[in-house]
């Protein structure tokens, strides 16, 4: 767990939060219960005083006497905690237990009613005391009865009772802490969930945050998913912008070579053919920017789709059919009807496109095209009855890293864009002889990376 | 010859109108998409060359329209855009070849050319053989009634079989027609060729007569 993290803030604000809690039902239960001792102490000693006050006769000499004493064996015990005392203004009757100390002289106690207080008593003990005027003869003297109990016995009974408590309480705390500790995991659980897409999304643009979770994770995926949008959208213009200025190069290239044909009709072939060698290369460069920029867009946000792939084929070769070099070939398309491809249609159509028109321009008679599916990938092929390239050439442009574009025999653009794409959309390009004398360009895709693929 | 220019950059119409005209057309040039589909529209053209990205109406829209108006005169597309997405696009919407921008002028006429040839030259506007129909005129063929899209090459296969009424044909006979008898080619293209037309067609269209060659289903009848 990281300091400062959602998890521990959420654990120690329960921890705390439950603990004071819980510190001030222990403080209020034990007042609580030393308020119920009280009382309970009160009723016992009016108990004992009104048993007294039955008993209390007043002599000739205005002395209290007893006719019977308490039971309770306490008021026997010297300094037992217990006691009582009958007073009148000429003298006064005590328990054994005050041995030769007295309870103090009350002000308050009433006539009607019993009182009740707190005051020092004898062996420098606080007391509770209850006390009130009885006048056992009409027309005699008034007593004072008080009955008084050692404050000392009720704050061992609170504080054995607090303890107990405590003990109790720290146990609910602990309870406490670990439901707080399973709410808590409880809770982040979505938030783990959210993690783990926010980390799909990372390594595909093209993910999104699923929409079931909690109400309350919404917002903040609805937030992510247009934020995801909206990069997605950016990215998008900014290819199409990319792209759109490569296109709009095309057409001032068309009229520069216009102007070149100008100048050759006025005898300037020089100037016409240097201005013919700079068309061509700008030309290229555009195809080959044209290109690198898709197979960018391609690696920044690898696709998640399938395509058929006879369909784009059987396009590719009508549009092939219809050229110079191809109009003349025959097209040989073995490719299994339900063959899906790992890549987005355009982007197949792109990297065919490219291969079989390079096969077009160099084959004699015929161009084979062969799709299938195992297990472990899914392949397309293309090869041609062509002169083929040199082999030793082949591996020169693989040992030395160079890109295909430098092989130099004229196949070179078409099979450096194919082998781009091939590589952004995770497929391995290979480069071998044909059966039918020319070259043959195998792109195969392993399931990993296929998971649409059907096998055939 | 009549050829209509439809590119709205005037350095390259003006261009592409000298080579034509050099190269024996007679040229109209229009330089928007409603202009052209205009003129494509009323006049008789035996070839135009279409740029995709005009003003007011896209060169993709002008080609639909034409051919949805049954205006069958060949058509070469002329685009910046030379992807495989807008080159599969323009000709399935009707377009006979694809050039991309910049282009060497002589490819251009080259590929004009042998779009009129390919075009002209049929006395028959159309032959039938059993199921298959072909319209010489447009180097096309429907089957059981329904269109078929077909290379040169298939399309001379299948006009020379549809003339041998219910000869087979060998693949050297085939080889020799198509290829000429100087490169007769090998007969294993020939046998891919029929492969492929029988996926177009149909898979019973063109019979194999074992020792004897292939014939046209029911050319015979």
């Amino acid at each position: 767990m990281k300091a400062g993290s959602l998890r521990v803030r959420l654990l120690l604000g329960a921890a705390v939060a439950v603990f004071l809690a819980l510190a001030a039902a222990w403080l209020a239960m034990t007042l609580l219960f030393e308020r119920h001792l009280e009382h309970r102490a009160e009723a016992d000693l009016i108990r004992d005083g009104t048993q007294l006050a039955a008993s209390i006769a007043v002599n000739k000499d205005g002395v209290p006497t007893l006719r019977r004493e308490p039971d309770d064996a306490r008021f026997a015990e010297p300094a037992s905690g217990l006691y009582w005392q009958v007073s009148t203004q000429r003298g006064s009757l005590q328990s054994r237990s005050l041995w030769d100390e007295s309870l103090p002289a009350s002000a308050v106690a009433k006539a009607g009613d019993w009182s009740t207080r707190f005051v020092p008593g004898p062996f420098e003990k606080e007391l509770l005391l209850v006390e009130r005027i009885v006048r056992p003869e009409r027309g005699g003297l008034d007593v004072l009865l008080q009955v008084g109990l050692e404050n000392a016995s009720l704050h061992r009974a609170r504080d054995e009772f607090g303890d107990e408590l405590a003990l109790f309480l720290a146990l609910l705390w602990l309870i406490l802490s670990a439901a707080a500790w399973a709410q808590v995991e409880l809770g982040l659980r979505p938030l783990s969930a959210v993690r783990n897409e926010v980390e799909a999304l990372k390594r595909n643009p093209r993910e999104r945050l699923s929409t079931t979770h909690a109400k309350e994770i919404e917002p903040l995926t609805r937030a992510i998913n247009e934020l995801a949008d909206a990069r997605e959208r950016d990215l998008a213009r900014a290819r199409r912008r990319a792209a759109d200025l490569a296109h709009a190069l095309k057409t001032p290239l068309a009229a520069l070579a216009a102007q070149s044909r100008r100048a050759r009709t006025t005898g300037a072939a020089e100037a016409a053919d240097g201005l013919d060698r700079a068309i061509a290369a700008a030309n290229a460069a555009v195809d080959g920017e044209l290109a690198r920029s898709r197979a960018a867009a391609i690696r920044a946000a690898p696709t998640v789709s399938t395509s058929v792939a006879l369909p784009l084929i059987d396009s590719i070769v009508g549009v092939v059919e219809r050229t110079e070099s191809g109009a003349l070939l025959v097209f040989d398309v073995n490719v299994p009807d339900a063959l899906t491809i790992p890549v987005a249609a355009e982007d197949l159509l792109e990297l065919m496109g490219a291969l079989i028109e390079n096969a077009a321009r160099y084959a004699r008679r015929r161009v084979q095209i062969n799709g299938s599916a195992s297990l472990q990938q899914s392949e397309l092929s293309v090869e041609d009855d062509g002169p083929g390239i040199d082999a030793e050439l082949i591996a020169q442009a693989i040992a030395r890293g160079g890109r295909l574009d430098e092989i130099g025999s004229g196949h070179g653009l078409g099979l450096a864009i194919a082998s781009d794409l091939a590589e952004a959309t995770r497929g391995r390009l290979a480069l071998t002889r044909s059966a039918l004398g020319g070259l043959k360009v195998s792109i195969a895709w392993p399931l990993a990376a296929a998971d649409g693929a059907t096998a055939i | 010859m009549r050829a209509l220019i439809v590119e709205d950059e005037t350095d390259v119409a003006a261009d592409i109108a000298q080579a034509m005209q050099e190269a024996g057309f007679v040229v109209d040039v229009a330089s928007d998409g409603e202009d052209a589909w205009f003129r494509g529209n009323t006049e008789d053209y035996d070839v135009a060359i279409l740029d995709l990205g005009l003003p007011r109406i896209d060169g993709l829209t002008v080609l639909r329209r034409w051919r949805s108006e049954q205006r069958s005169f060949p058509i070469i597309i002329l685009s910046a855009r030379n992807d495989w997405t807008e080159r599969v696009a323009g000709i399935e919407a009707g377009a006979d070849d694809y050039l991309g921008k910049p282009f060497e002028i002589g490819e251009l006429i080259a590929r004009v050319r042998g779009l009129i040839r390919r075009a002209a030259g049929h006395t028959s506007a159309s032959i039938a053989a059993g199921k298959l129909l072909l319209d010489t005129n447009r180097m096309s063929a429907t089957y059981a009634g329904r269109p078929v899209r077909l290379s040169q090459l298939e399309f001379r296969l299948l006009h020379y079989l549809a003339h041998q009424t219910g000869r087979a044909v060998s693949a050297g006979e085939l080889a020799e027609h198509l290829y000429g008898a100087a490169d007769p080619g090998d007969a294993n293209a020939i046998e891919a060729l029929v492969m492929r037309l029988r996926r177009k067609l149909d898979a019973d269209a063109i019979e194999t007569r074992r020792g004897f060659g292939y014939l046209l289903a029911g050319s015979g009848e």
